[in-house]
């Protein structure tokens, strides 16, 4: 077709099925039913896009119509955009120990109800129970003849207990979202995990803010390795200037002991068989022995920045991809848990996430941890809560003294530009120096 | 869709629905939207979109059940679907979806007058980056979109409502070097979004921050934009005057009606009938009428905010406060337009440590309020002019507690989303240097 360049389509089919247990109570249970496709279209100048809901599968005028219609909205754009070169292929999907979909709806609410039941505690007064499984299928298709279908399966629950006494509120939280099937069975655990941390909160301290050495657990130092490292390295951010790693491939921001990855490719919850550009996906280093190795492209990044693997581009049913992060985490090193402790002395150990945000251009980062403990001598005393960190991601790499030899990943979703993906982030345990803690105790 | 059409499949699935059900209620989303995306300073991406879907509620005696599909074609297997999604639900106490009223069908957030076209973003791209080059920074990306929208709403007593809405949004990031400036605008008329600012600004706030210096931990009077307080007021506060986290225990205003929870010159209301804000609406997402709450008068707080299915279970009255994300799921209780309110000052005249915006408040602790956050765009501001900029601190605190020490609003408010605020200075907070 005259001055297109390049068209793909990519439609998303599917349903989600969600049950909402409060207090016992079963708030609502059911499934519902999406079909969203985006089709994009470049030409000399830019990307000109049409997000479809409801879409039918076209060929011939109908389809042609589509691709005009797509390419009059890119008049207006200003950029000439060229695409990489990329590896083609898909990985299979891995087979799921249990298929949620032939377990009754009934079941599942009744194995929900009973990791909530597990969550009850003299002193809980709320229970929340979310059951989440979402099917999608996803075909892709684009003018360069490649065409990828496949099925994917997300599912997983929380469980949120809040303990209160004298007007003092707390939360504890546990979640478990899996690509490997039904995950309902025999989590009660969690559910009592989560009412016996909120209770422990109410008699937990305020740390005191200010510099001090961190031991982070597996789940936090992930989120510190998605938000100080990951975002500032998508190619996206790079290529408009916002990343101030933009330039600063080969520079040493880190210890010998630090390598961190981003790799869609395995089989975590932020697994995607084949990127939204059907482009193969692959492991990137993006830190590789503290030194600024790679970044994360899509085809259009890769061209434009280089230095890097596409295979990144990533996005919702209906939504033009984006360059984002799946599966990110530090790699182990080898230090054992109590070798870190004892390295640290005396400082604070920091467990669990409730989320974090970067300003990538700024450098800055901030994250959150759902509750920690004083360490002195080496040993965990005193439980604190509301604990967060914020730091400087060119200064702040450097403080990471100590790797643990054992790497653990947890399952997520991030937010860019409107979207949300599933993700997964992890690392060892690791010691970090320097770390600038937000507390609201004082002296 | 044209509109007769829908009327036919909707009367024919409300009656199907009322086969097997007591009550039926039905929720149709029909929009579109073009948008453009800044490289830099050029545009790289063109999009439009078109945007259906529906979703349905069914009663039955008690037990609530709700699907959706954006398939309109799919409504007999969507409709199969939230009645059996009912069958889970634990019954309760439910007096009826509402009856129809001879609500105004004028809409009060649409501007007729947009054209959701191409050379309309253009334009307002032109203009953003015009007000941008009034200040030494680069552009790194940005955003302009125009939307419109028709929302109908029916249920099997007889509500037939339609409404339409229309909304422009602008959004700009820029950078010299390591300081970063973002700023954004929005409405539902085109007339009332200023590119030209919105450029200016973000421009400006990357270049006056750049050079920040140290600042020691301590206590400060700080003064948040209503960028910042809106960050920590939409993530904690808010939240904690629904009434479904009061009455499950969520909340840590449960136990506070009738008392103070902020500084007496406070005032917090939802107004769904304001003319030209953005979230105005003459129903709810239920059809229930709306009308003005007032949360909290001189800084006591006075009623928790309801939709028909948390007001029916704890024998209260709907505050009109459904809402919905868009038409799949069931309505959950927010608000339209709201807006923080009390006597107004200048509040920058004495030395104050002014905040543009925080980077993590939705970390926060959502129960009991607390939270630590990094401060972005910060200066020391007096005589209501920028002097340092400061470079990197947090700030830490309590969202409930720092409303009892707020010291002054600004004469001006903006709007923040669905919310309408005014700067907020407050007293004596806690920075942690770096």
């Amino acid at each position: 077709m005259p001055g297109i360049q390049y068209y793909d389509l990519r439609h998303v089919t599917g349903q989600v099925t969600h049950i909402d247990i409060d207090n016992g109570v079963v708030e609502s249970a059911g499934t519902s039913f999406f079909n969203k496709a985006v089709i994009r279209v470049l030409n000399k100048t830019g990307w000109g896009v049409i997000q479809i809901d409801n879409f039918s599968p076209c060929s011939g005028k109908k389809f042609e119509a589509l691709l005009e219609s797509a390419g009059r909205l890119a008049r207006i754009t200003r950029e000439k955009v060229v695409l990489g070169q990329v590896p083609r292929g898909i990985l299979p999907v891995p087979p799921m120990k249990e298929d949620p979909r032939e377990v009754s709806i009934e079941e599942k609410s009744s194995l929900l109800s009973e990791i909530e039941m597990a969550a009850r505690h003299p002193l809980v007064v709320n229970r929340r129970a979310n059951f989440i499984e979402k099917i999608e299928q996803v075909r892709f298709t684009d003018s360069s003849a490649n065409e990828y279908s496949y099925e994917m399966c997300r599912s997983g629950f929380n469980i949120l207990a809040v303990a209160s006494r004298n007007g003092n509120i707390q939360m504890g939280y546990e979640r478990e979202h899996s690509i490997h099937g039904f995950n309902l069975r025999h989590r009660q655990p969690m559910g009592k995990k989560a009412a016996d941390v909120a209770a422990s909160l109410l008699d937990a301290g305020t740390a005191k803010g200010g510099k001090m050495r961190a031991v982070l657990d597996p789940e936090l130092a992930g989120v510190f390795a998605h938000e100080a490292v990951g975002h500032a390295s998508e190619g996206d951010l790079i290529h408009e200037g916002n990343s101030v790693l933009k330039g600063k491939t080969g520079q040493k921001i880190g210890n010998d002991n630090l390598t961190i990855v981003d790799d869609p490719g395995i089989l975590e919850f932020g697994f995607d068989p084949v990127d939204a550009e059907g482009v193969a996906v692959r492991r990137t280093e993006i830190i590789r022995k503290g030194i600024i190795n790679a970044f994360l492209h899509n085809r259009e990044t890769l061209s434009s920045v280089g230095n890097g693997d596409a295979g990144h581009a990533r996005a919702m049913p209906g939504e033009p991809p984006l360059v984002r992060m799946s599966n990110t985490f530090i790699e182990a090193g080898d230090s054992t848990q109590k070798e870190i402790f004892e390295e640290c002395r005396d400082g604070i150990f920091l467990k669990g996430s409730r989320g974090g945000q970067v300003d990538p251009g700024r450098g800055i980062f901030q994250f959150n941890a759902e509750y920690g403990y004083l360490i002195k001598n080496g040993e965990c005393t005193t439980m604190v809560r509301d604990v967060s960190l914020s730091g400087e991601i060119l200064r702040t790499l450097h403080g990471i003294s100590l790797c643990g030899n054992v790497r653990t990943m947890s399952p997520g979703y991030c937010g860019k530009g409107g979207q949300n993906v599933p993700v997964s982030d992890g690392a060892p345990y690791i010691l970090l120096c320097d770390a600038v803690v937000g507390g609201s105790g004082v002296d | 869709m044209r509109w007769w059409v829908a009327v036919a499949w909707i009367e024919h699935l409300l009656k199907e629905g009322q086969k097997s059900v007591d009550e039926v209620e039905v929720f149709i989303v029909n929009g579109t939207s073009v948008s453009a995306d800044l490289k830099k300073k050029k545009i790289n991406l063109a999009t439009r979109s078109v945007d259906c879907g529906l979703g349905i509620r069914t009663i039955h005696k008690g037990r609530i059940g709700s699907s959706s599909t954006n398939n309109p074609d799919q409504w007999e297997e969507c409709l199969n679907a939230a009645i059996a999604s009912g069958k889970l639900a634990t019954p309760q106490e439910w007096r009826g979806l509402p009856e129809p009223e001879p609500l105004p069908t004028a809409p009060i957030s649409f501007d007729a007058s947009l054209s959701i076209e191409p050379p309309v973003v253009l334009d307002l791209i032109e203009k953003m980056l015009e007000g941008a080059n009034k200040h030494q920074a680069d552009v790194t990306a940005g955003s302009a979109s125009l939307s419109s929208a028709t929302i109908t709403l029916a249920n099997s007593h007889g509500v037939l409502y339609t409404n339409h809405y229309s909304g422009v949004s602008l959004s700009l990031e820029a950078i010299r070097g390591q300081s970063t400036g973002y700023e954004f605008d929005h409405s539902c008329f085109l007339d009332n979004v200023d590119p030209v600012a919105t450029g200016q600004k973000a421009t400006f706030f990357a270049a006056e921050s750049e050079n920040g210096k140290d600042i020691a931990t301590g206590e400060y009077d700080i003064l948040l934009s209503p960028i910042a307080y809106g960050e920590l007021l939409g993530n904690v506060f808010i939240p904690a005057l629904s009434g479904r986290n009061v009455h499950a225990g969520r909340s840590r205003l449960a136990q506070s009606l009738g008392k103070s929870v902020a500084d007496p010159a406070i005032m917090m209301y939802d107004d769904p009938l304001l003319k030209k804000a953005n979230g105005s609406v003459h129903w709810d997402a239920e059809g229930t009428p709306a009308r003005r709450i007032d949360f909290i008068r001189d800084g006591i707080l006075e009623t928790f905010a309801y939709d028909l299915k948390t007001a029916y279970r704890f024998g209260k009255t709907s505050t009109s406060s459904a809402i919905r994300g868009g038409f799949g799921g069931l309505p959950s209780i927010g608000h339209h337009n709201f807006i923080v309110d009390g006597k107004r000052n200048t509040v920058s005249d004495e030395r104050v440590l002014y905040i543009h915006n925080v980077v993590g408040a939705h970390t926060a602790n959502p129960m009991s309020g607390d939270f630590s956050v990094e401060i972005s765009n910060a200066f020391w501001m007096q005589g209501g002019e920028y002097e340092t900029p400061i470079r990197s601190a947090m700030l830490t605190g309590n969202v409930f507690d720092m409303h009892h020490e707020i010291i002054g609003l600004s004469k001006e408010s903006r709007a923040i989303g669905s919310m309408i605020l005014p700067s907020v200075k407050i007293n004596k907070q806690r920075i942690i240097g770096k």
